[in-house]
């Protein structure tokens, strides 16, 4: 959308199309251990779109449901966070990792960030535990998701809200 | 300050067992640029920030976390590891312009 600027005659529909492809390009190209392309990588294209969250869920999990997770996971973040730029936040999830049943992603969106999603951890058996620490950057008071995706497809959720008072994402 | 860019501090616990999980937490100075705006609309450039972090125990990626720039400056990660043998772990950062990051630290059972 940002670069409908560029374009004159280039429908809201196209654009997203190619837009999407070329995250798909970048992601293939990536896994499969290839060099990155080096020029403009982190062009607005490539960062994700600007979208509400129920957009960004949308494109994550499709309609799959989400289980309400909050007696299977522990997601701690503040409150009240002071700076949103730094605003510290950790997710555990109680059971081990085993090679039968093991937490493959953990996925953390942030509902009123102009990108919901700010990160997404690719997790193996190997951790032990399913247990990702960091810190996140909040433009404005939120609730704040992390999403467990289990091997077998099963997505849990636990929500919380934070409290922002300074937004940490510039203007 | 940017002379700093891409250095990794890796920290596990002092004593560990073998077959133990143990807390690992890394940081790497970056400054993760985050998005400009300029009349309310997002200035197209290529902002300089992390987006994969890959983690390695004795010569096998373990994980590998796709980060955008809603990631705090000098970003700080932690994870869970299963220490089964004495080895490398190596974390490393890739960021949008091409640059690549290592650290790595020994697992050793005391």
């Amino acid at each position: 959308m940002e670069r409908s600027a560029n374009h004159t005659h280039v429908t809201r529909r196209a654009l997203l199309r190619t837009l999407g492809a070329l995250g798909l390009g970048g992601l293939i190209a990536r896994s499969a251990g290839a060099p990155r392309p080096a020029l403009a990588a982190g062009n607005l294209a490539s960062l994700g779109p600007e979208e509400s969250v129920d957009a960004t869920m949308k494109r994550l999990f499709g309609g799959r449901a989400i289980k309400d997770g909050a007696s299977a996971m522990k997601l701690e973040l503040p409150l009240i966070a002071e700076n949103g730029a730094v605003v510290p936040m950790s997710v555990e999830v109680t059971a081990p990792q085993t090679p039968q049943s093991y937490v493959k992603a953990i996925y953390i969106v942030s509902d009123k960030n102009r990108r919901p999603l700010n990160a997404k951890f690719n997790l193996t058996p190997a951790m032990g535990q399913p247990y990702v620490g960091t810190n996140l950057r909040l433009g404005e008071s939120t609730p704040v998701r992390a999403i467990a995706e289990m091997n077998d497809g099963t997505l849990l959720q636990a929500k919380r809200d934070v409290k922002v008072t300074i937004g940490g994402c510039g203007g | 300050m940017s002379a700093d860019i891409g250095r990794v501090r890796i920290r596990v616990p002092s004593s560990i067992k073998p077959g133990d999980t143990v807390r690992v937490r890394v940081l790497v100075i970056h400054p993760m640029e985050i998005v400009q705006r300029k009349d309310g609309q997002p200035v197209d450039k290529n902002y300089h920030f992390i987006d994969r972090v890959v983690v390695t125990y004795l010569d096998k990626e373990i994980g590998q976390f796709e980060t955008t720039q809603s990631i705090s400056e000098n970003p700080f990660f932690s994870f869970s590891l299963k220490a089964t043998q004495a080895g490398v772990l190596k974390v490393t950062f890739l960021d949008t312009h091409g640059a690549k990051y290592e650290g790595t630290t020994d697992i050793k059972f005391s």
